[in-house]
């Protein structure tokens, strides 16, 4: 018996809805799939926008760090380190030299805990049951413990201030440092062992999501993901702030700009980063100011405009500071690296198979309080 | 096959070493000196009374507005126990808005306000949002019953 | 047989009767104490623990559990077909049970002893596949149609080299009764001689498991439910009781066919405690391994999985068949059967790594920063 029926092939569209079984924070992706393969990605954003960036324009200089926290809230010593360099930079202040080495320590073990988390997501992204998130998240807390020690917060730590820090570390902070980098090597060595000689993990990663060097720049990316893509381009090396121009590190760079490129890269930058405050502890001040001696009691800024950017463990992380005069910012603009990363979702994923997204999702290691602000 | 031997290797050595979970509520992990928890009031055990003046200046650098502050005369720098002219009346800070960022410690001439960095100051669940409204006693209680030294004070 | 063990004069019927009451329920602690030490296991492999609050070290979790699904609404979507929705469990259910029927425990604790027993397992655990699709299909939703055809696919596919494999062991062991497989393996266990049939034989039976790295139908909630999607309360808990019981059998199964049983290398006269221990204790082997394996790999996508089993295993298999034809035809010595099956293993080793096409680790280009002396 023959079915006499015209049948019309459509492709389907499949919500991956705002609750997400791994964890990207609340987004909205809507694929649309002939069969298996992707032939349509539309983002949908905003969930988290909180007008972060008009806000930002009610606070003074000093209240204002806590919302930068907020706007990263994987890396947030870059957001409040790059928050501050505007904010410097249009005083004309400078920051004593203890200072500086202490932010850039932190801002590195920052690092190290933002790719930890990458790390553990993108396992479970990759269909890992949880090992490689439990792996990656024993590393995170002992970071956090010593953020923790130092700033007294676990996770929104306020703690650097215009002009250098706001209170002294720890006296016993440098042995610490050197004992969290010692828990974080093995970590980083667990993690590689786990997931990246895994033929099962190379079958999920290789060849997904390749992106061209001529297509990196021309979508705007930055950090990781224009690394793996051949781009070798990184603000601590090409545009140095703050004191990295006096360490002696190497910046990965992949060749295929797959997602196991990325994953790779984001890998070897851990342990570049563990080098880096390696050496940033040896030439350490061990004493010093953390804040210059004529810091005006109310931070007033000369009317103008400053942009200032560092390298998140995302992407260059900007902040556009227009100022009229006035202890307030009269715009305050942040340019978010996940923003800008995610807008080149729809060319990574359209022709990849269904399981493929996620996976790719995955790897652009978004976080959304950065895209929405 | 190698990296997936390698990888069974790793979660086998895993496998052998000691958990590293801290079974709460049974036990509780040390907290830091400097912990920020929530801001409590401190209380003058010499003059008996609060520390606090009710001077705005917390309440006026929060950034959430999450503070009210009353001032009223003090009886007791009448009486010229205690030099404080003014002394606080009423002082409410809604827990849930707070968002712990230390600038009210700072800002304090005083030293009367600090961050709680015991457990008390995160252990604070409550059913209702209203109930996170702490008013002065409420404030002050932990202050009173045992020393509690709050770890960065401006 | 089972009246002997028991030393007590009853019908046949009756005996049958009081023994598959008694697997039943054996089954279903069993499975309860499968679920917890799952839990276990994986924990420590993650470096925690795993439950603790029920009952000292958690030893009620299970019981939790399953008050907890026996407790909820049995919840059915509108437009489902009732027949099918209703019937798919017990497709699933139903297999894994009848299995238990020709397993030997021991010398003479079985149920049914069935003359080609080995024939009857894997034709029954092959039966599973049924339910899947009809879960698939009766929960009228997309996602679950989907993850049903998967599922079927897969389990389709991965049945092949798992039955290649035991035609290889039939072939060395002239008998296709499991009871003579064990008696055969006195000396010198099957995994000895046949090491490429055994390592086709796990990775066929993980993917039957539907655990990872092959649980695409359990594991798609990536984008959706997967095939369960719209089953909850009892029957999830069937389903997943039913998983465990299909781990029990493909362990006692390996267990049995490949290491001996109860016979080796005690052999057979130590009465049945030290063979049920025995049984046991390699059936305890091959779930540990599952476990392990389960918190391990990341997940394979379909076509990966699909070309792994058609591309990979199925030839691996006919090659293990035909060298078994070579050496069993031209009687050469049994060291024979090792060296060929073992270089067969080492090549499917080797060879996965092609088969996946992974390209080895490709090393970064590093770009120096150059430090600048401080002054």
């Amino acid at each position: 018996m023959v079915l006499e029926q015209d049948t019309e092939i459509v492709d389907i569209p499949i919500n991956m809805g705002p609750q997400h079984p791994s964890t990207h924070g609340v987004f909205r992706m809507v694929l649309v799939v002939s069969g298996e393969k992707v032939v349509d990605v539309t983002p949908h954003i905003g969930y988290m926008h909180r007008g972060g960036e008009k806000l930002m324009e009610a606070m003074d200089f000093r209240q204002g760090i806590g919302y930068a926290d907020r706007t990263e809230y994987l890396a947030q010593f870059s957001a409040e380190l790059c928050y501050c360099m505007a904010v410097e930079r249009l005083m004309g202040i400078e920051v004593p030299e203890r200072a500086q080495y202490i932010r850039v320590i932190l801002t590195e073990l920052n690092r190290l805990s933002s790719h930890f988390m990458f790390m553990g997501a993108f396992g479970i992204d990759a269909g890992l049951f949880g090992t490689s998130f439990t792996y990656a998240f024993r590393e995170r807390e002992y970071l956090q413990d010593l953020f923790e020690e130092v700033s007294g917060d676990r996770l929104m730590y306020a703690y650097f201030r215009v002009g250098g820090l706001a209170w002294e570390v720890t006296d016993n902070f440098v042995q610490r440092v050197h004992e969290v980098l010692k828990t974080s090597q093995q970590g980083i060595k667990d993690i590689d062992d786990l997931l990246t000689t895994n033929e099962i993990f190379m079958a999920r990663c290789q060849n997904i999501g390749n992106f061209t060097a001529d297509q990196a720049i021309a979508y705007g990316l930055s950090g990781p993901m224009l690394r793996a893509s051949g781009v070798p381009w990184d603000l601590r090396k090409d545009q140095p702030y703050a004191v990295y121009d006096r360490f002696n590190f190497q910046v990965p760079v992949g060749q295929y700009g797959d997602v196991y490129d990325r994953f790779l890269v984001r890998l070897e930058e851990m342990r570049q980063s563990v080098s880096i405050v390696e050496q940033a502890l040896e030439q350490l001040p061990p004493e010093g100011p953390i804040i210059p001696e004529k810091m005006p009691r109310r931070l007033r800024t000369p009317p103008g405009e400053v942009y200032a950017k560092v390298e998140s463990p995302r992407g260059e992380w900007g902040a556009y500071l227009v100022s009229k005069g006035g202890d307030k910012p009269y715009r305050l603009k942040m340019r978010s690296p996940s923003f800008c990363n995610l807008s080149a979702l729809r060319e990574m994923t359209v022709g990849q198979f269904l399981a493929d997204a996620v996976v790719i999702l995955g790897s652009l290691d978004i976080v959304l309080c950065d895209v929405d602000r | 096959m190698l990296g997936i031997l390698r990888s069974l290797g790793m979660t086998a050595r895993a496998a052998l070493r000691k958990p590293v979970t801290i079974e709460y509520p049974t036990t509780h992990r040390e907290i830091p000196n400097r912990d920020r928890a929530f801001p409590i009031l401190i209380w003058d055990e010499e003059h008996d009374e609060p520390y606090c003046t009710g001077c705005h200046a917390c309440e006026r650098a929060c950034p959430v507005e999450c503070m009210t502050v009353v001032m009223k005369d003090n009886p007791k720098h009448a009486t010229g126990e205690s030099k404080r002219r003014k002394i606080i009346d009423e002082f409410w800070i809604d827990y849930g808005r707070c968002m712990r960022c230390n600038i009210c410690v700072e800002v304090c001439n005083f030293e009367a306000i600090g961050m709680n960095n015991t457990w008390a100051g995160h252990e604070l669940s409550r059913y209702d949002r209203s109930d996170l409204v702490m008013d002065l006693d409420m404030l002050l209680a932990q202050s009173r019953e045992k020393k509690v030294e709050p770890g960065l004070r401006a | 047989m089972l009246l002997s063990a028991l030393m007590v004069d009853m019908p046949r019927w009756l005996a049958v009767i009081l023994a598959l009451i008694a697997i039943t329920l054996v089954m279903t602690f069993a499975v309860m104490f499968a679920t917890y030490y799952e839990r276990k296991a994986v924990a420590r492999i993650q470096q925690r623990m795993g439950p603790m609050r029920t009952g000292p070290y958690g030893i009620l979790q299970a019981f939790a559990d399953t008050v907890k699904l026996l407790a909820k609404e049995d919840l059915r979507p509108a437009s489902a077909d009732p027949i099918t929705f209703e019937l798919a469990v017990f497709g699933i259910f139903v297999p894994a049970f009848l299995a238990l029927v020709a397993v030997p425990f021991t010398q003479d604790w079985i149920v049914g002893a069935l003359p080609l027993s080995l024939i009857y397992l894997l034709a029954v655990s092959g039966l599973s596949f049924i339910g899947f699709l009809m879960a698939g299909w009766g929960s009228d939703s997309k996602y679950a149609l989907l993850g049903g055809m998967r599922a079927a696919a897969q389990l389709i596919s991965y049945e092949i080299p798992l039955i290649l494999a035991m035609v290889g062991v039939v072939m060395v062991t002239a008998s296709a009764n499991v009871s003579d497989i064990i008696i055969f393996q006195d000396k010198v266990p099957l995994i000895v001689w046949q090491p490429l049939g055994f390592l086709i034989f796990l990775t066929a039976s993980i993917a039957e498991l539907e655990r990872q790295p092959f649980d695409i139908p359990t594991g798609e909630s990536e984008v959706a439910g997967g095939v369960f999607i719209e089953y909850s309360g009892i029957r999830w808990s069937m389903f997943q009781l039913t998983s465990y019981v299909n781990m029990y059998v493909f362990s006692l199964l390996g267990a049995f066919v490949f290491l001996g049983g109860w016979e080796w290398p005690f052999g057979r006269d130590v009465g049945w405690g030290y063979q049920l221990l025995l049984t046991l204790a390699k059936m305890s082997l091959f779930i540990v391994f599952y476990l392990w394996a389960r918190a391990t790999f990341p997940r394979l996508r379909v076509d990966q999985l699909m070309g792994y089993a058609w591309k990979v295993l199925i030839p691996f298999a006919l090659v293990q068949i035909f060298l078994n034809g070579l050496v069993l035809v031209y009687d050469l010595p049994d060291v024979a059967l090792l060296v060929t099956s073992g270089l067969g293993a080492a090549a499917l080793v080797t060879v996965v790594y092609q088969s996946v096409r992974v390209q080895p680790r490709r090393p970064l280009e590093m770009v120096s920063v150059r430090a600048r002396s401080v002054a």
